[in-house]
């Protein structure tokens, strides 16, 4: 499949890609992206190539969707953001709320059947911890940019669904972190290691839903982070995907 | 007397009814064109936060009425960014009543059905006027729940002057309200001592048939109700 990846120089970008071996992929991101043979830090499908530019640039965003079957959008943010928090902020929400409409809308008119949005379980944080929260709980998004802008862009991806025949899945991730970095550290009930948000984005890429009548089966939305023995947020859903994190903080929960 | 902020002074809702509400606020009327009657304006473009945050100082309550809609990029921009940050300088400022407003978000969704909640569900399409509309108001709601900020969304559908006729045999009454209603409201919000949750919205409108949009949240939460029943509007003429 042509996959469209934003954010392809994030980590999770960089992640997702290396998941999705077999698949021409397209990285996009306003900094430059590692393709096989310029570096040795990735280890992307060889059939990929990249593109740099801003989702804000419309012309560039239609030229980045032409030919793609798909588009998974990390929703993570560029490298180079402006220092001074206002401005720093004001980009964030205009990437998350334009940037995510205009490369849905392009990816749209192409002929795109198949979207990944890559959402934020920070939506819950305003819960106490002494519950189960799964993906029926109404999202509390705090005035806070990295998740509000994450918030937001979900509702504008799920709009798509609502008015094209097109099969958009919305992954509410945890807190990306990798396993062996965070050895002997207090563990957090939103950890997700990268490799399994990786895994979750491509088995949500399989899910095909484009030609339900209703809208509400061409749009879902799903709760990934790690598997715990006594989480607080569930991810049952995620499982019907196929998900199966093994990335579980064993060591950090048994300290 | 209250002062009051008001954004959007200049555009096509603020003038008509700045006559009613400044008999009883201290209103600064802030927009970044003049305003049509010549009224003294505070050039405020909502994009900017610096010039929000000047504009709030002092003030007891915000009431937002900027809106952009006839491009894409300014519309984002306008409608997006600029309820952030009116909502945050509203926060910094300690300022803790806002009224908000925009499109009705219900009509294309809810356009078959009756008995629809005036604070159903936004259902606002991909168009990107819709989308813009809708997340300022996820914007404010957020910033009314976490800094207490008592916050009432006006939403509409049309404006427009009481009518001087009833319909006729070939027109009918859309949704809409009228000037005179929506400054009626507007006085409503700003007098409300607290609001459930901090942020209640109302599609609100004037003279809509019976069991399609009802209004029973906006008369129990604001005492709203059209000042002429929507019969009235409707009336045919019959023989006695």
């Amino acid at each position: 499949m042509n996959i469209l990846i934003t954010g392809a120089a994030s980590r999770l970008g960089q992640a997702v890609a290396e998941a999705l071996q077999g698949h021409m992929l397209r990285l996009m991101d306003e900094s430059p992206v590692d393709l096989p043979g310029e570096g040795d830090t990735v280890d992307v499908p060889a059939e990929s190539d990249s593109v740099e530019g801003s989702l804000l640039d419309q012309d560039f965003v239609w030229r980045a969707v032409r030919g793609m079957e798909a588009v998974i959008h990390t929703g993570e943010p560029p490298q180079d953001l402006p220092e001074s928090d206002v401005e720093r902020e004001k980009h964030l929400l205009e990437l998350a709320t334009r940037g995510t409409h205009q490369l849905f809308k392009a990816a749209v008119e192409v002929g795109v059947k198949r979207f990944v949005y890559g959402g934020t379980l920070d939506l819950f944080r305003p819960y106490p911890d002494d519950v189960y929260i799964s993906e029926l709980w109404k999202p509390l998004p705090e005035p806070d940019m990295p998740a509000m802008s994450r918030y937001l862009g979900e509702h504008t991806a799920r709009e798509f669904a609502r008015d094209y025949m097109v099969t958009v899945t919305g992954l509410r991730l945890g807190t990306l972190v990798c396993e062996e970095e965070v050895a002997g550290q207090a563990p957090d009930l939103l950890w997700l290691d990268y490799r399994d948000a990786a895994q979750a984005f491509k088995l949500a890429l399989e899910r095909d839903a484009s030609d339900q009548v209703w809208w509400t089966s061409r749009y879902a939305i799903y709760h990934v982070c790690a598997d715990l023995e006594n989480p607080k947020y569930l991810i049952n859903q995620a499982r019907n995907l196929g998900y199966a994190p093994v990335h579980n903080f064993a060591a950090n929960w048994k300290d | 007397m209250k002062k009051i902020l008001l954004l959007g002074a200049s555009g096509l809702i603020a003038p008509h009814i700045i006559p009613v509400l400044e008999k009883d606020y201290d209103l600064r009327l802030a927009d970044i064109k003049d305003h049509p009657d010549g009224k003294p304006i505070q050039t405020v473009d909502v994009r900017d936060y610096g010039q929000v945050r000047e504009a709030v100082e002092g003030m007891d309550a915000v009431m937002n009425f900027t809106v952009l809609r006839h491009d894409d990029t300014l519309s984002f921009q306008v409608n997006t960014i600029g309820a952030w940050n009116v909502m945050k300088a509203v926060a910094d400022a300690g300022i803790k009543k806002v009224i908000h407003t925009g499109p009705a978000q219900t009509l294309l969704l809810y356009a078959h059905d009756m008995d629809v909640p005036v604070d159903a569900p936004d259902a606002p399409s991909s168009d990107y006027y819709f989308i813009t509309k809708h997340l300022s108001n996820e914007i404010v709601r957020s910033f009314a729940r976490r800094h207490e900020i008592h916050t009432v969304c006006y939403l509409f559908q049309g404006l427009a002057p009481r009518p001087t006729e009833p319909a006729s045999k070939t027109s009918t009454r859309d949704f809409l309200i009228i000037y005179d209603d929506l400054a009626v409201a507007c006085r409503q919000g700003l007098e409300l001592p607290s609001v459930p949750g901090f942020y209640q919205a109302f599609n609100l409108h004037s003279h809509y048939g019976p069991g399609k949009y009802n209004l029973e949240k906006a008369e129990r939460i604001l005492g709203y109700a059209p000042q002429e029943a929507w019969w009235d509007w409707q009336r045919r003429p019959t023989e006695d």
